[in-house]
Parts: C-alpha cells; structure tokens; sequence
C-alpha cells in the first residue's frame, strides 16, 4: 500500500504553493508526483465526477465504461432501470471485469476465473457452485463490485467515492439554479449524439481545469484565428470591438462556474442592431440549443427568475468543479442557419503530466433531427479534436506542463490578481457570486479556492 | 444493444464495390499515383493546392471507434466523428491554417509523413468513379520533442475522375485509436 502524505504534511504544502493572499498558486501543482496522488484520494475520490449521459444506455444491459481518476467503472443499467456506477475491478484477483467499452451485457463474468455479476454490480457466484470458490469467509452480499454513489442530473450520469458526503444538489449549490438553464430545460431532456471522443494530452490535468472556469480572456489572443475568419463574432462600432463577448456576467460558486454573454450581444452580432424587449428577442433569438419549437416547453419549465436571465444574458459556457468544461454556444449550420453546438468535456487524469480530455455532443431530445446531425457537425468542425476553436488549447496546456519541469521554471506562479469583485446587478438573482462587467480573474481564483478547501479538508 | 452508442453506421462502404481493379493497371496505377500526389502537398503543407483536389459535395469523416467484444466487431464505429466535414468546412479549416498569423495548434508547424500503401480499387455503379481502400500511417513530429505522435488508418474513399482528374468525393478515415495519442488534428488524414 502506498503512503499518502500525512494531512499536516499535505496542508503544509498547500500553504506554500497557494498564496491565498495574493492569488498566487505555485507552477509546481502542475508537475509534484506526490501532490498528484493526493489529489486522487481528496479530488478525485472524493467530488462529484461527470461520467455521461443516460441516453448512451437506454436499455436494461447497456453499459459503457468510464473513468473516474485513474479508476476504471462500469456505469450500466440494470433490470430495475436505475443506472448503476461499479469499479471494473474483480473482487477476486483485480482482474478488470469488462473489457470492451460498450455494449450489451446481463452477466459481467471475468475472463480469469469466471466470477459474474449483474450490471448492478452485485455478485453472482463463481462456476462449480458446489465448491464455494468464494470460500465462506466472506458471504455473497460481500463479494460485490465496490459501488459508486450516484445522482443523475438532467440525465447527466454524476457518480462519487464520498458516500457519506454532500448531495449533488448541495455539490452544485446555488450554480445548479443557472445549470438548470442548460441541462434541465426541456419536456424531453438532452441526449448524446453519439460516442464520446477520446485523446490524451501531455498536460497536468488542473490546466485544463481552471481554464474552465470562466477564462474568457483567452480567447482574444489563443483564438484570434477564430475571430479572424469570422468564426467567432467581433461586435462593430461598440466597445466589444475586438473584444467579442468579454462584457458579460460571470458566475461562480463552489468551484463551479459559468459565463453569461448578454443576448443584445449575441443579437447583434447575429443580426445587427434592433430594439426588442428581452422577452421579444428570447422569442426570436431562444438561447443555444433551444429551436423555436421547444420555446413553450423553456416557458413551463424554467421559473420566472430563471426566464429573465435566460432573456438577459444566458449562460454559455463554464465549468464544473473539479474537471468538467461546458460549452452550450451559438454556431452557423451547413445550411447557413445559426444553431448551436452543445458540448461538455470531461478531464481525467492519466498521471501527473498527462490527461484524458473526453468530449460528448448534446442535442434536446425535441429537436428535429436534420437539425441535429448539423449540429453534430458544427460541434466537431468547433470543438473536440479538429475543432478549430479548441485545438488551440490543447497546444497550450502541454507548454505550461513542461515549464513546471525546470526547477526554476516551477519557482513562478499562475497569478489570479485581475479582480472584478462581487457586483450583482439590481434585476439578477441573488444566487452565487455575480461579476458583471469585462470578465475578469474571480471566477478561476474561486476554482482554486474549491481545489485548496477539498486538498486541506478534514 | 443499445441505442445511441451502437455504431450502426457504415463507413466502409463495401455494398458500393463492384469489379476489383486488378493491381498494377492503368487505373490502379492513376489511383495510387493521386494519393502518393496528394500526400506530398498535406506533408509540405501546400493546402490551397490539396484543396483542388476535393469535390464540393465532399464528405469528409473520420468516425469515433470503440472497443467491442468480437461479436459486435462490425459495430466498432460510432455516430460521431474526430472530422465531420464537407467542402465548405474544410475551406474554413485551410483559410484558419494559410490565411492567419495565430493558427497556434499548428504554428510552428508539425513535421508530418503520411505513409500510404495497401491501395485497393474497386469499379462502382458510376463510371469514372471508384471505392478505394488505403492504410494511412503519419507520423507528427512537432517543435523539440524527441519522439512521434503516430496514427495508423484505412481510408475509405470516393474517387471521382473528372476533367481536371481525381477529385476527392468521399473520405472516411477508420482510425485504429479508441484513445487518440495525439492532443488534436489540427492536420488532415
């Protein structure tokens, strides 16, 4: 067994890599070994993790195999409909216990002894009955697959380690009243449109990370070769000029966070000036991934709270603490329409210098379904592995993973010190912080504020 | 089986093979001879001029693949793509990449071979067009790194001869990784 550090140890440590006074976090997180094995046991055993969706197992039997950390779990479905989140780890002899990474399947057996399982995980028995091979140590009940907590949230599969600890509800706090607005919208619900993509990028797993927490800031420079095909819009004549969609309302709580880009923005950039009501623009102009014909639903579903932000300045995309990305935008169809891409990334860790960036497309159920093979296509054209907005990313995590490799390199620190500070609007609910105005530093340094409290929690 | 991840989809295309072209004749030698072509201009970057070599009803994909157990070999592909893409799409990409001066996925540029062999020709229904089969290995060599990032693929594709010779009307890359090794394809396959 290995050693975790000792807790004064760890919070030692943390003291001297986050300076919590001046926002400061040390470039060594990004390559010490032994704070990585922390984090698997305080982060990634112990938060609310991001496995999927339950339209990728709509059927008793289906399973596909997820990550979570570096551990491999089984999220099936099982004869009582309910979705199910067990470690692929046999019992017996660590064997892995399903080796393919979708299907069908009653039974899990391993393919080393043949103990068998049901999709919920428990266990069946092991061949030659008569003979006990379980022994009569431990009884049946016992010899289960080790079973996640799980929580399903607008049909997104949340799973954890920590049993005993917050709800998801009380994990989401009150961010979950604005990610209603995204994932929790409709009558019919999201559903995937298709397999996850999968790729490995050499870099510590925080960069992505904390970029999800609202780093709008990036874009002007990392994506300028977005914004200078037209991809991404530059507002003419106003202040936004050149800055499109910095001016915004940002939203942080727990870690967790959002970026909500005013509708009169969006509206012009996609049709130039007009003077509407913000209810007659969410009539015309419905937030991303809501068609025309899913408005009324939006209307029944969403409180009157929750249509005013919608109308005002809908959120777009964020972040899930610790390592979930979340991009439900705007995007022209190959049919010259605007639609939407609607995108959620999963970050695991493959080691300290590595990570699995996991990426799944969405459409409302309700959508009809020519729109929704544009919208596949405009999702993977922007995002994901060709996606022309997000390769750039992926060039620039790697870069900060390898300065932390040189010893002085990993003396400098990541600074969060751009503040906007907490100014909510006099119309905006009171929920989470608020930062209205040039998207600023909060957000990300409340990300790493989420990250210090679960490394130093008790 | 479930719904959504079963790749029902076919990418290979086998139902639209006719006649084998035998290896060695005309046909079968203007055929490799366009891809060996087309694979320089992608390794020296020469992307308007690879460009000429699509049609505008291009569809260019390179589907997710999935491990499964052997009795749903035939189902390892999914709905969704690496690639996506039609001509207009794939103009925007090469617009991104020859026309900007901060296209930083692949500036510095990546070092890249494609290695292209196996080439197998079929006839089809159409005249003048053809179903070929090609295995794809690239290596990608980028900045100081001392190692590769490597991908191998059979690619699927619609040839179609026209006027101005070969244009690309189909490419379906099956590539061999559930688990991309490398961080994005900001290059073609």
């Amino acid at each position: 067994m290995r050693m975790i550090p000792a807790k004064h140890i760890v919070n030692e440590a943390m003291s001297q890599m986050i300076d919590l006074e001046n926002r400061e976090v040390s470039v060594a997180l990004l390559h010490d070994q032994e704070i990585y094995e922390v984090e698997l046991e305080r982060i990634f055993a112990k938060a609310w993790l991001l496995l999927g969706h339950e339209t990728e197992i709509p059927n008793v039997g289906d399973y596909v195999v997820r990550l979570m950390g570096e551990d491999q779990v089984i999220v099936a479905r099982a004869a009582d409909g309910q979705v199910h989140v067990s470690l692929n780890v046999c019992p017996h002899r660590a064997m892995h216990v399903c080796l393919s990474d979708s299907g069908n399947a009653r039974v899990h057996k391993c393919i080393y002894h043949g103990w068998a399982f049901r999709p919920d995980g428990s266990f069946i028995g092991a061949p030659i009955e008569r003979e006990q091979m379980h022994g009569n140590i431990k009884t049946k009940a016992q010899l289960g697959l080790k079973k996640a907590r799980v929580q399903l949230y607008g049909g997104l599969v949340f799973a954890t380690w920590n049993i005993e600890g917050p709800s998801l509800d009380e994990w989401l706090g009150d961010m979950k009243f604005y990610y209603d607005m995204l994932f929790d919208r409709t009558d019919g619900g999201l559903e995937v449109l298709g397999p996850p993509q999968r790729l490995t990028i050499d870099a510590n797993w925080k960069t992505a990370g904390e970029q999800s927490a609202c780093d709008g800031f990036h874009t002007l420079t990392l994506h300028g070769s977005v914004i200078d095909i037209g991809a991404m819009g530059g507002e003419h004549d106003t202040a936004h000029e050149s800055a499109p969609a910095m001016y915004g309302i940002n939203l942080s709580g727990n870690g967790h966070s959002l970026r909500c880009i005013p509708a009169d923005t969006s509206w012009a950039l996609a049709h130039g000036k007009g003077d509407l009501t913000p209810d007659e623009r969410l009539e015309a102009f419905p937030p991303p991934g809501i068609t025309p014909e899913l408005l009324p639903e939006l209307r029944r579903k969403m409180s009157a709270e929750q249509l005013h932000v919608l109308a005002k300045a809908p959120p777009v995309v964020g972040g899930m603490f610790p390592n979930a990305n979340i991009l439900f935008i705007y995007s022209p169809l190959r049919d010259g329409t605007l639609g939407s891409a609607l995108v959620l990334h999963s970050i695991m860790p493959r080691g300290v210098h590595q990570f699995e960036w996991t990426t799944y497309y969405f459409a409302e159920k309700g959508t009809p379904e020519h729109i929704k093979t544009m919208m596949r296509a405009a999702a993977t054209q922007g995002t994901g592995t060709s996606g022309i907005i997000e390769q750039d990313d992926s060039d620039t995590w790697p870069h900060m993973t390898e300065s932390a490799r040189g010893v002085i390199g990993r003396t400098e620190t990541l600074k969060y010190q751009a503040i906007l500070g907490e100014n909510r609007p006099a119309d905006w609910p009171d929920k989470a912080k608020v930062y209205e105005g040039f998207g600023k530093d909060d957000a990300q340094w409340e990300w790493w504020l989420a990250y210090h409290r679960l490394m130093t929690a008790d | 089986m479930s719904a959504v991840t079963t790749a029902s989809v076919t990418y290979t295309r086998k139902d639209q093979r006719r006649e084998e072209v035998a290896y060695g004749s005309p046909v079968h030698n203007a055929v490799t001879g366009f891809l060996i072509r087309e694979a320089r201009l992608l390794d020296h970057r020469e992307l308007a001029e690879w460009a000429t070599l699509l049609a505008e009803d291009l569809e260019y994909k390179a589907p997710v693949r999935i491990t499964r157990r052997v009795q749903q070999w035939d189902q390892e592909f999914g709905t969704m793509g690496h690639f996506d893409d039609d001509y207009n799409s794939i103009q925007l990409r090469i617009t991104r990449l020859t026309t900007t001066t901060n296209a930083w996925s692949e500036d510095p540029a990546s070092r890249v071979r494609r290695f292209i062999t196996n080439v197998s020709v079929w006839e089809t229904d159409i005249p003048d067009e053809y179903e070929v089969s090609s295995y794809l290995l690239l290596t990608r060599n980028r900045a100081e790194a001392k190692d590769y990032k490597q991908l191998s693929a059979e690619r699927n594709d619609r040839l179609r001869m026209t006027a101005d010779g070969f244009k690309i009307a189909r490419r379906s890359i099956m590539i061999d990784q559930v688990v991309l090794g490398m961080p994005n394809f900001a290059i073609f396959l």
